[in-house]
């Protein structure tokens, strides 16, 4: 159980420093508390509190960078088993893999395909991560030569190392050792070497054993020569098993029952034979670092999507850019459909517009998120934004008409809205699956008067 | 003049001998259920004379179990009857009935029985029963006095004949034990639930008109145990049925069962709809307007007893719309009286606001304000369309009607236009609503022993819940401890659950057993304790929605307050958005509350801190907002000039300058009981 | 030391029965039973629970259809009948979810037609069906009765009940023995607010499916997986109201501009995609009916489903 502000406040020096950066020591155990701090920013404390609150404080899993650069990324930190209690911070990391037995030109083609393509969704840019190498051939020399083929598109993509031959890998980091490369992987067998690698490049390591005490051991065992930014592979062999080893590891790590188990983790979909039910599973149950092989458009799409979705903060609604959007190609009169700037309003207007086939303009007002309901009622949606928004975006001068649709919950706000806009005003619906309705018979009969 | 008490004895006793002569066997087809009512009580599927005289053995020589037998041997004996008559119904029709009264297109079941005075009042009550989507089942002479009327009858006009004589009528009994079975969970042999569903759940009436021989008497009396009201207007006297006149028989029936008829359409030449709410109405567009310090007007709701009370009658007293001149400022009184079973007086003001959003859903008439400040407009456009004063009145009665189905069962409205008659109620009213504010204002967390919970934002919040109490409103303000009982009310499974406080376990915190128990429930086993006075121990979880939060500064040993709409930084070292970032989501954060920015007023706040002298700092626009009424409870307190002691942004914006100042001025926060 | 999860749960999600077999009194080839899990999606040995199931949608008017299915799926769209008994023998799905969509037609009388629809669809399939109902409040009372009369005996799953609109067929339900589908929009409490309204009208909980509704992947799905998991974790805790088996269709997904606006060449797959990536996540969270439209989907689920349920060899999850 993780402690509480005023609980961490208690164990503070109590002398508002400010050395840690933060103006107060209760704004430093508020930090402390939500994981978002570290405890040993404060110089002042002794050495029982710091042990007290480094073990209930420090994130449960811990956070593994992967590569350098821009293309960088971060996993782990994750603090919950459902998204609903907190949130996922920290998608996972989709890596494309190619054999080292490839031609140059498909390694090549594929590696540039992960450095540029980009699905806008929501203003965010969503993309694929990284490019993973199988030393499928056995040799040292080939697998070194795909890692450097890889290198040479100038992708700065984080690199994943397939091999559990420690001579491979230290030939193919040659090409990639000081990129951070994450090197998978160690097993009883090597880990003595691969730890060594690890060590001297600096690279996080993942770890693979197919059971539970395999994989703590293991754990122990690569701490013990050093090693901190550790990954786990479960090895699972099916889906089944990736679920359960994916929820044991996360439950007892987060739950702090199993200390060894807090790090990030790690599935190969190829392994369980199902490579879109792998990113499906391994994107909402728990794993960090995704390998896959290239997808096609469909499901490279969709496993973006599923991504953004399921790292979404269910506490803070994804917001949309206020402005004029367009649906279709409206002319000088055409409707003008005015909404709030939650994003699920948004896209659920924006669809039943587009199903109903009549081109419009949408004027999305920012409420901060809120919806309509809770936008009118908090005071957040008032006629002064509305006539704000209206000149911001000069909607006069993209319509010879002045009127302005509202959705049905903002009815209350129609009258001040009309009176500070001098625009008249025309109550939607309240369900936006009524607009197309709408649409064709009040607007129409609307636009025709 | 049949005694009914004396008829019934007889008829009982006829009833007995006859089954003792039952003979040969007998059976309905088309049933699952072998002799409904026998079997539906006892479990007995009943075919011959010994299981009748079983079962009515069983069942204390009941009369409606003798009625079921004798029927049936008499069918099997000689038939059914030629048509119209139905006889017994077949379980495949009853599946649609009861399938009509599960999906309310039926709102509830009728029988008639014996022979009416004359066609036409037969005739008068069946169209009343129809009209209000009741399903008639009659039995006896009404039925060839209704076809010699020309009433069409059948299942499609909701008539159904079932026998040419009175005796006929015990198929209505077997129909409401079938559907028990068929629809009500009652396993044959249950009589407790049979029982249980008859009175509850079927909505049952029984109207009785003379003819009837002693058996028939004790069969229909027999039914009281159901708990279907007989209802009679002439030809019997004693025993319990219920008299009334042709005109009334049919209401006071439905009444007495809980039958009740939905509005869905409102009768007047304007729209209405919540579409309209927020149109105001200019003065170039105005018609006529009341109130407004331009006219005396005022508007009350108030409770009165069902008998006073004609549902859905609207009076106008003093001139209509017409006699109006046009842009003038007339005087007005809404006085709405309503009743219900579960209505209670303390619901009325909740009720009352509810007038300023139907009249403004009305598509040109306009509302604002409450009491006896409101002003009323209607538009030129409304009144060229024929609206009057008088479709208000039908509005306001319709829409309290629609709104609270369950709470009220009847609705009247006065519209008073006449100068005298509104300067004197409005005096009447105006004693009203201090009565109100002194209830209400007097209203004590000690007063009550159930709180209301609201689960709302559990949406995004998942385990957070809130506890209201008179005196601790709903953190965000907008819900008071009134709201949420009327609220769990009208929807008994929604978000606004009752909460029995129970023992206390700490006084001063505000911690109570019963709060902590379902607190746990409703948070999903998160939360284990919570304190209804405390911002530092076991606090109410928080949403989002808080007004404002009271949090710690534990360097001040004090307590700060900060509201939502003040965006710049506070002497805790956070501005509002980073504290409620942190604290939000439903979680429990000793040392810090969300709370309504009038739960500062209240004696609860801080009371678990020792009291509102913990209060060091709050922003200068919030303590503007409450400033009148802080100050003159603080002083009523014997604490005045506290107010001024309490620093804010101009004072102090870092927990440093806040230190120097509150030391200045010697802030009583300094020396109490240390917080942490 | 053992690595063996426990959660504590104390409830178990109810059984739903789907389709009755001659045996029961109805004409399918098989019964389905849903529900019965005792910890998270996936986590217990079977048969304990068994995979979701799998429907395939089709409708009685494919106007109101995507026209990617359309194409795909061919002539037999105009034929309910056809289009049941290819989704059973050339699609391999579990349950048939018929659409009356003929009933969105303005001023739509012709409720003859409905039982006629659905008989031909009996007839046709083996499958159990779920029908879905009209389309406008004002016909649900004489469309649901016609759908509880012509599905008597067979165990019917009937769609779809809502806060404002549920007695019809709720009716149906309790007079025809059926099972029901209650939606709330996304939102756990009114879930369960509706169940209770359910069952104060007399519908028992083992005749109730939920559908917490699936907006479609990028347009809210988030909303719908959580509103899924905090379902089963709340019945899993022990709130009885809840415990319900769920269903899931991403039926949204094929109206999103992503997918109805992709390439010619590709639309197909990039259909499939959404559906069964909107679908198998929706399971993970503990759907245990998924639909979908496009038939290719269904094998794809199935395979996933049946490799979900292998376990490793000592895992124990309470």
């Amino acid at each position: 159980m993780a402690l509480k502000a005023l609980d961490i406040y208690k164990l503070l020096p109590k002398k508002n420093c400010k050395e840690c950066g933060d103006p107060t020591c209760l704004t430093f155990a508020m930090k402390l508390a939500g994981g978002k701090a570290d405890v040993d920013l404060c110089p002042y404390l002794d050495d029982n509190a710091k042990s007290v609150l480094g073990a209930s404080t420090r994130p449960p899993i811990r956070l593994v960078k992967v590569g350098v650069g821009e293309r960088n990324f971060k996993v782990g930190e994750e603090t919950v088993l459902y998204r609903h209690e907190k949130t996922f911070y920290h998608p996972p990391g989709i890596v494309f893999k190619v054999d080292d037995t490839q031609p140059d030109e498909e390694i090549a083609a594929i590696t540039r395909r992960v450095r540029d393509d980009t699905l806008t969704r929501v203003g965010s840019e969503l993309r694929f991560n990284g490019i993973a190498i199988e030393n499928t051939s056995g040799s040292a020399e080939r697998f070194a030569h795909a890692v450097s083929v890889v290198e040479q598109q100038q992708a700065h993509l984080p690199p994943v190392l397939i091999t559990t031959d420690p001579a491979a890998l230290s030939a193919a980091l040659v090409h990639c050792g000081s990129y951070r490369p994450l090197l998978h992987a160690a097993t009883s067998g090597n880990f003595k070497e691969m730890c060594s690698l690890a060590k001297l490049h600096g690279c996080p390591l993942v770890v693979r054993a197919d059971t539970a005490e395999g994989l703590v051991r293991l754990v122990k065992d690569c701490t013990a020569e050093g090693i901190q930014d550790l990954v786990l592979d479960s090895a699972p062999e099916n889906l089944g098993a990736f679920l359960v080893r994916s929820t044991q590891v996360r439950q007892l790590a987060i739950t702090r029952a199993v200390p060894e188990f807090g790090y990030p983790v790690y599935l190969d979909c190829e392994k369980t034979g199902f490579q879109d039910a792998g990113l499906v599973l391994g994107i909402s149950k728990y794993a960090s670092v995704i390998v896959t092989r290239p997808l096609t458009p469909g499901p490279a799409k969709a496993a973006l999507t599923l991504r953004q979705n399921i790292y979404t903060d269910p506490q803070k609604p994804i917001q949309m850019t206020p402005g004029l959007y367009r649906v279709g190609t409206p002319d000088k009169n055409a409707p003008v459909l005015m909404t709030v700037n939650f994003s699920l309003t948004f896209f659920t207007l924006q669809g039943y517009l587009e199903t109903s086939r009549v081109p419009c303009f949408m004027l999305i007002v920012d409420t901060e998120g809120l919806s309509v309901l809770t936008a009118v009622a908090a005071g957040k949606l008032n006629e002064g934004l509305v006539r704000d928004t209206l000149k911001k975006f000069s909607v006069e001068n993209e319509v010879t008409h002045r009127k302005l649709i509202i959705p049905g919950y903002a009815a209350p706000i129609s009258g001040r809205v009309e009176e500070a806009t001098g625009w008249k005003v025309l109550v939607g619906p309240r369900d936006a699956a009524e607009i197309g309705d709408y649409l064709h018979e009040t607007w129409k009969k609307e636009a025709g008067a | 003049m049949t005694d009914v008490e004396l008829a019934k004895k007889q008829g009982e006793m006829q009833l007995q001998g006859r089954v003792a002569a039952i003979s040969g066997s007998f059976t309905y087809d088309e049933t699952a259920y072998h002799l409904p009512i026998s079997f539906a009580l006892t479990g007995t599927a009943v075919h011959d004379k010994s299981a009748s005289q079983a079962v009515y053995a069983k069942t204390g020589n009941n009369p409606i179990v003798a009625s079921e037998c004798l029927l049936a041997e008499t069918t099997a004996r000689n038939g059914k009857e030629p048509e119209p008559y139905t006889g017994f119904i077949s379980d495949t029709v009853i599946r649609k009935l009861g399938y009509s009264l599960v999906d309310g297109s039926i709102l509830g079941l009728a029988l008639i029985v014996g022979r009416p005075d004359s066609a036409g009042t037969a005739a008068a009550i069946c169209r009343e029963l129809q009209e209000k989507y009741m399903l008639t089942f009659l039995a006896g002479e009404v039925i060839p006095s209704l076809s010699s009327a020309g009433v069409k009858l059948g299942l499609d006009y909701r008539l159904i004949p079932l026998g040419s004589k009175p005796a006929y009528g015990i198929h209505f009994v077997d129909i409401i034990a079938r559907v028990a079975m068929m629809f009500g969970g009652v396993t044959p042999g249950d009589t407790h639930r049979l029982l249980a569903y008859a009175a509850e759940r079927a909505k049952a009436i029984v109207i009785v008109f003379p003819g009837l021989t002693d058996e028939e008497v004790a069969l229909v009396d027999g039914m009281r145990v159901l708990g279907f009201p007989i209802l009679t207007s002439r030809g019997y006297e004693g025993g319990t049925w219920i008299s009334a006149g042709p005109g009334d028989i049919v209401r006071k029936g439905m009444d007495e069962k809980g039958i009740r008829v939905n509005v869905t359409a409102i009768p007047i030449p304007m729209g209405c709809s919540p579409a309209f709410e927020g149109k105001s109405i200019r003065k170039e567009d105005m018609y006529v307007e009341f109130g407004g310090g331009r006219s005396p007007a005022f508007e009350l709701l108030r409770m009165k007893d069902a008998a006073d009370i004609t549902d859905g009658k609207v009076t106008v007293i003093g001139p209509e719309i017409d006699a109006m001149k046009e842009g003038s400022a007339n005087p007005l009184g809404i006085i709405i009286e309503v009743s219900g079973k579960t209505m209670k007086k303390d619901y009325e003001p909740v009720l009352e606001r509810r007038i300023h959003n139907f009249v403004n859903y009305g598509e040109g008439s306009w509302h604002v304000a409450q009491r006896d400040l409101i002003w009323v407009r209607l538009s030129k456009e409304a009144v060229a369309k024929g609206v009057k004063i008088e479709h208000i009145g039908k509005l306001l009665a319709s829409k309290f009607r629609m709104d609270f189905p369950s709470l009220l069962d009847a609705v009247s409205v006065t519209i008073i236009t006449d100068p005298a008659q509104v300067a004197a109620m409005k005096k009447e009213a105006e004693v009203i609503y201090e009565e109100r504010d002194a209830r209400i204002k007097g209203m004590r967390d000690n007063d009550v022993s159930t709180y209301y919970s609201c689960t709302l934002c559990q949406t995004f919040a998942p385990n957070h819940v809130c506890v209201i109490t008179p005196e601790r409103p709903a953190l965000c303000g907008a819900i008071s401890w009134l709201d949420g009982k009327i609220a769990y009310e009208m929807s008994p499974s929604g978000a606004n659950q009752p909460i029995e406080k129970g023992t206390a376990i700490n006084v001063q915190n505000g911690e109570f057993e019963g709060v902590n128990r379902f607190v746990k429930k409703a948070s999903h086993g998160e939360i284990e304790r919570c304190s209804l006075y405390s911002v530092m121990e076991y606090p109410m979880t928080c949403c989002g929605c808080f007004e404002a939060i009271a949090l710690m500064l534990p360097e001040v040993n004090g307590i700060m307050v900060v509201n939502r709409e003040y965006k710049g930084m506070t002497p805790s070292g956070m501005s509002f958005s980073t504290l409620a970032g942190t604290i939000g989501g439903g979680a429990q954060t000793p040392g810090f509350a969300g709370i309504s920015k009038n739960y500062v007023l209240s004696d609860r706040f801080l009371q678990g801190e020792g009291g509102i002298e913990r209060l060091v700092w709050m922003p200068a626009q919030l303590k503007e907002e409450l400033k009148v009424r802080l100050e003159k409870k603080l002083a009523d307190q014997g604490k005045a000039g506290f107010f001024e002691k309490i620093a804010d942004e101009n004072t102090a914006t870092t927990i440093e300058d806040l230190m120097v100042y509150l030391d200045s001025i010697k802030h009583p926060a300094l020396g109490m009981k240390p917080l942490v | 030391m053992t690595y063996d999860l426990a959660f504590g749960w104390t409830g178990t999600i109810g059984t739903v029965t789907l389709g009755a077999t001659k045996a029961d009194g109805g004409s399918r080839k098989v019964s389905w039973q849903i529900g019965g899990g005792t910890t998270l999606p996936f986590m217990e040995p079977p048969p304990s629970s068994p995979s979701p199931l799998i429907a395939f949608e089709i409708c009685d008017n494919p106007d109101y259809w995507s026209p990617i299915i359309r194409n795909y799926c061919g002539d037999i769209v105009s034929s309910p009948a056809e289009w049941a008994k290819a989704a059973e023998q050339s699609y391999g799905a579990d349950i048939v979810r018929l659409y009356l969509t003929s009933t969105k037609a303005r001023n739509f009388s012709d409720i003859a037609s409905v039982g006629k629809t659905l008989e031909a669809v009996l007839g046709a399939t083996g499958l159990p069906l779920i029908i879905e109902g009209s389309n406008e409040p004002k016909i649900d009372s004489e469309v649901f009765l016609k759908c509880g009369e012509a599905g008597q005996g067979e165990k019917l799953l009937l769609g779809t009940a809502e806060a404002g609109r549920y007695r019809s067929i709720a009716a149906a339900a309790l007079a025809y023995n059926h099972a029901i589908i209650a939606q709330s929009p996304i939102d756990i409490n009114l879930a369960k607010q509706l169940n209770i309204l359910l069952r104060e009208i007399g519908v028992q909980r083992d005749h109730i499916v939920i559908d917490p509704y699936t907006g479609s992947l990028g347009y809210g799905f988030e909303y719908s997986y959580s509103a899924m998991e905090r379902i089963r974790f709340s019945a899993l805790k022990g709130d009885a109201d809840l415990a319900m088996p769920m269903i899931c269709s991403p039926a949204d997904t094929l109206t999103i501009k992503e997918v109805r606006e992709a390439d010619a060449k590709d639309i197909d797959d990039v259909a499939i995609a959404w559906e069964f990536y909107t679908g198998l996540a929706a399971a993970a969270a503990g759907a245990e009916i998924i639909c979908v439209r496009h038939p290719k989907t269904i094998g794809m689920l199935r395979a996933a489903f049946a490799d979900m349920k292998k376990l490793p060899a000592a895992a124990e999850v309470r």
